[in-house]
């Protein structure tokens, strides 16, 4: 369909070719080149000062001036290595040396047949390209010129015609199934076909208006134009449209009225239609679904199961994280002090080693299993590296948060909030679940906030808060493990020395004694007691 | 040893990350674009570049601008858009696929920018090999983002006008600038991930300049030519730093010759880890 619409067009542009080509010597100014090669397409893209533009493809095996085939090439062949030369030359000039160099270009001598056909077309739409663009010379309105009457004028019309390769498309569809034996071609002129003139043929116009007050006796094609039909006028075939405008006016078209270019849009708005009624569907159906949610009766039951099998998991968290803190207290107590005072002294540099340390696990576990898969020893430890370090990450991750989950515990009971004071700071196991349960409280919060209705935004802030404490707790903590390596160089040697604390015990103990003190010297002056 | 060994493996695991699949072909393209100078009275000039040898240099004629780019065409599509006083030039990756570059892939971008023509230049690459020479352009902007490349710029001459600011944001880098002072920028900002820099600060200073430079970690190399004021203030955690020619006023360190100097740099250093080096050249 595509080729035989171009081959009213082809045969149009071969048989003006026949006139030989007059030379030019000003070029059009090229203002942008661009150069594109690769393994099937070598591309020539020019732009010109007056925003006129040239595209030469070799692609694919086809050669395209514009949107239109002129040609075909195999790749390699003589065509497409000539044409890839000139390419090659065309990447280091500009303006004034490009347009020189490619008016100056001719194809090679020994092109078999076919391909010295395509390289003309090619050379002829490049010199046609680089020649100024003549000023348009008002036709005087009344006359209709022919292109067959005016043979010498052939050359400057197909140059006008790849002038304008920006229509060439639409010409091309417009001059599908359209006689083209007898065709008047009329490009950027205006048109006039006087009353009592009689046109035989096709009349194509590209680029300009035509007022018809005759007779067609065939198809009129308007490209970028308009066409006006005046009273008494007749076309005696089809009137073909693309880009263009028609007013009848009274004037009769024995055939059809088509605008080719509409129906390409018509099919375009109908694949339009087609795409946003299926996303209007799809987004009803979802819409659907969660005014289903919303109105349903089971919803706040719903919410509340939800909201309960949150707290229920975060629960079993905390449960299994607090049984691993128990087991690590009771295994590995001394580890346990030393991370945590690692991470209570220098949070903020434990938490830059951790981050450091995350993104480093993946490249040292590689180049763990790289290097020892370089070697027959190794690759046995090999095979234990690879469950073993990710395992032992996981663990120290483990070990890192619960360090921080036990200075948790112990801030909350120091911090003298309501129930806090529960947590013995003496007992480790108790200050691990304590803490455990401080940097989860977002999350249970988070879920009860879920069971009761429009909180949902508080919800989304809490479970987005929850988040972030988890992040800082996790990587605070990763950090410290690696900073005193899981604890076995501790950083910082704890010391029950607080001197806060001892002076309080020191104060509570002198006003303890000082009491017994007055106590006992009552007992002596009354000589009662209150035992 | 440990901190060798830490370097090795983030470079073999990246090079195993970046490689492509044994077999692999690759189908390069290559695309030359240029375009004269035509009027314009300002320019705002973004390039972006994933991957290979990047090269920026200014324009010998009454070019706008040029480039020449070799990219894999399975990979890459150009990006190539210019309108009224915008352009933006780069590669994208054809589809929805994420390329992890390498710096030493084969491909190549080359461009070359007006020198005559006032341009706001923002320069975004990722793993390439850099080479930019930014000497005798217009620049009334400038910043740099860079992500784990080998980069070295060079303002070889004295910008034509008085830039606004300058802005360097480095990854994981290699990154070289000299002669700071051709910029002709009332400020300055460096802001390093981790890696080598080295700051040049020579070349012709029209007027004084702020520098702020944020350091993540890594090592630093400050050099001043002699008889340029300096002015060091620095808030680091766990960096180090080689003061030579440096005194301590408060918390600030000066040149010797501060008071006396024709021009002078404030520099703000706000570093983490690493070093930090002065040195002094002729």
């Amino acid at each position: 369909m595509l080729m035989s619409s171009r081959r009213p067009f082809l045969s149009l542009s071969f048989a003006l070719l026949l006139v030989p080509a007059a030379l030019v010597a000003q070029d059009r100014t090229v203002v942008s080149k661009e150069v594109s090669v690769g393994r099937s397409e070598a591309t020539l893209h020019l732009e010109f000062a007056d925003k006129g533009r040239l595209e030469v493809s070799f692609r694919d095996g086809s050669v395209l001036v514009g949107d239109s085939t002129v040609g075909s090439f195999q790749a390699g062949d003589a065509l497409d290595r000539a044409w890839r030369e000139l390419l090659g030359k065309a990447v280091s000039l500009d303006d004034g040396a490009l347009a020189g160099m490619l008016r100056s270009w001719s194809p090679p001598a020994d092109l078999p047949a076919q391909s010295e056909q395509t390289a003309k077309v090619v050379d002829q739409a490049i010199r046609a390209a680089l020649e100024p663009p003549e000023a348009p010379k008002p036709e005087p309105k009344g006359t209709a010129k022919s292109s067959q009457a005016a043979d010498t004028g052939s050359q400057s019309l197909l140059r006008q015609l790849l002038g304008r390769t920006d229509h060439l498309a639409e010409l091309a569809v417009a001059l599908d199934d359209v006689d083209t034996d007898h065709i008047q071609v009329h490009v950027g002129e205006d048109v006039d076909v006087g009353p009592g003139e009689t046109v035989n043929g096709t009349l194509l116009s590209v680029g300009g208006d035509v007022k018809i007050s005759g007779t067609v006796d065939g198809d009129v094609v308007v490209v970028n134009g308009s066409l006006e039909l005046m009273p008494g006028s007749e076309v005696d075939g089809d009137v073909r449209l693309a880009d263009a405008s028609v007013a009848r006016n009274d004037g009769t078209v024995s055939g059809d009225v088509v605008d080719v270019t509409a129906n390409q849009q018509d099919l375009e708005s109908q694949i339009r239609a087609q795409v946003r009624q299926q996303l209007q569907s799809e987004l009803r159906d979802r819409t659907r679904v969660h005014e289903e949610h919303g109105i349903s009766l089971l919803a706040p039951i719903r919410s509340v199961v939800h909201g309960l099998g949150g707290i229920i998991q975060n629960l079993f968290t905390i449960l299994i994280l607090g049984l691993i803190g128990a087991g690590v207290v009771t295994f590995a107590g001394t580890n346990i002090d030393a991370v945590a005072e690692t991470a209570r002294r220098t949070p903020g540099r434990a938490a830059m080693v951790g981050v450091a340390g995350a993104f480093l696990l993946i490249p040292v576990w590689v180049l763990g299993i790289v290097a020892l898969a370089v070697s027959i020893v190794g690759i046995p430890v090999m095979i234990a590296w690879v469950p073993l370090f990710p395992l032992a990450a996981v663990a120290a991750v483990i070990l890192g948060y619960i360090a921080v989950a036990r200075n948790t515990g112990e801030w909350l009971a120091h911090s003298n909030l309501r129930f806090t004071d529960r947590i013995r700071i003496s007992n480790p196991i108790h200050t691990i679940a304590g803490g455990l349960i401080g940097l989860m409280a977002a999350f249970i919060a988070a879920n009860v906030f879920s069971m009761v209705p429009f909180f949902g935004f508080l919800e989304g802030l809490l479970v987005f808060a929850g988040v972030l404490i988890s992040i800082a707790a996790t990587l605070v903590g990763f950090g410290a493990v690696l900073l005193t390596r899981a604890g076995t160089r501790p950083e910082y040697y704890p010391t029950d020395l607080d001197s806060d604390a001892a002076w309080s015990a020191a104060m509570d103990a002198a006003d303890h004694a000082s009491a017994r003190a007055q106590g006992g010297a009552t007992e002596e002056e009354g000589g009662t007691s209150d035992a | 040893m440990p901190r060798k060994l830490l370097l090795t493996s983030v470079v073999v695991a990246s090079v195993l990350l970046v490689l492509p699949p044994a077999g692999a072909a690759q189908s390069w393209r290559t695309v030359t674009m240029s375009r004269q100078v035509s009027g314009e009275h300002n320019l705002d000039v973004h390039i972006k570049y994933g991957a290979g040898r990047f090269t920026v240099r200014p324009a010998s004629d009454d070019v706008l601008y040029r480039v020449h780019l070799r990219y894999d065409e399975d990979t890459f599509k150009p990006l190539i858009d210019y309108s009224g006083d915008r352009l933006r030039l780069g590669l994208d990756n054809v589809g929805h696929s994420i390329h992890l570059g390498d710096k030493d892939s084969g491909g190549e971008m080359d461009v070359t920018l007006a020198r005559s023509v006032p341009m706001d230049l923002d320069l975004e690459f990722g793993a390439v090999r850099a080479e930019l020479d930014l000497g005798g352009m217009d620049l009334t902007d400038l910043t740099l983002s860079t992500g784990a490349s080998k980069s070295i710029v060079d303002v070889s001459e004295p910008n034509r006008a008085s830039m606004r600011s300058a802005s360097f944001e480095v990854g994981a880098a290699d990154f070289t600038v000299q002669r700071l002072g051709n910029l002709n920028a009332q400020r300055i900002d460096v802001s390093t991930g981790v890696g080598s820099v080295t700051l040049g600060f020579d070349g012709a200073w029209q007027q004084d300049a702020s520098v702020s430079i944020s350091m993540g970690l890594g090592s630093m190399e400050l050099r001043f030519p002699e008889g340029l004021g300096v002015s060091l203030k620095k808030d680091s955690f766990l960096t180090s730093l080689d003061s030579q020619g440096l005194v301590k006023r408060g918390d600030t360190y000066y040149s010797l010759n501060w008071d006396k100097a024709d021009r002078k740099v404030d520099i703000d250093l706000d570093a983490a880890f690493g070093s930090v080096k002065v040195v002094w050249v002729h």
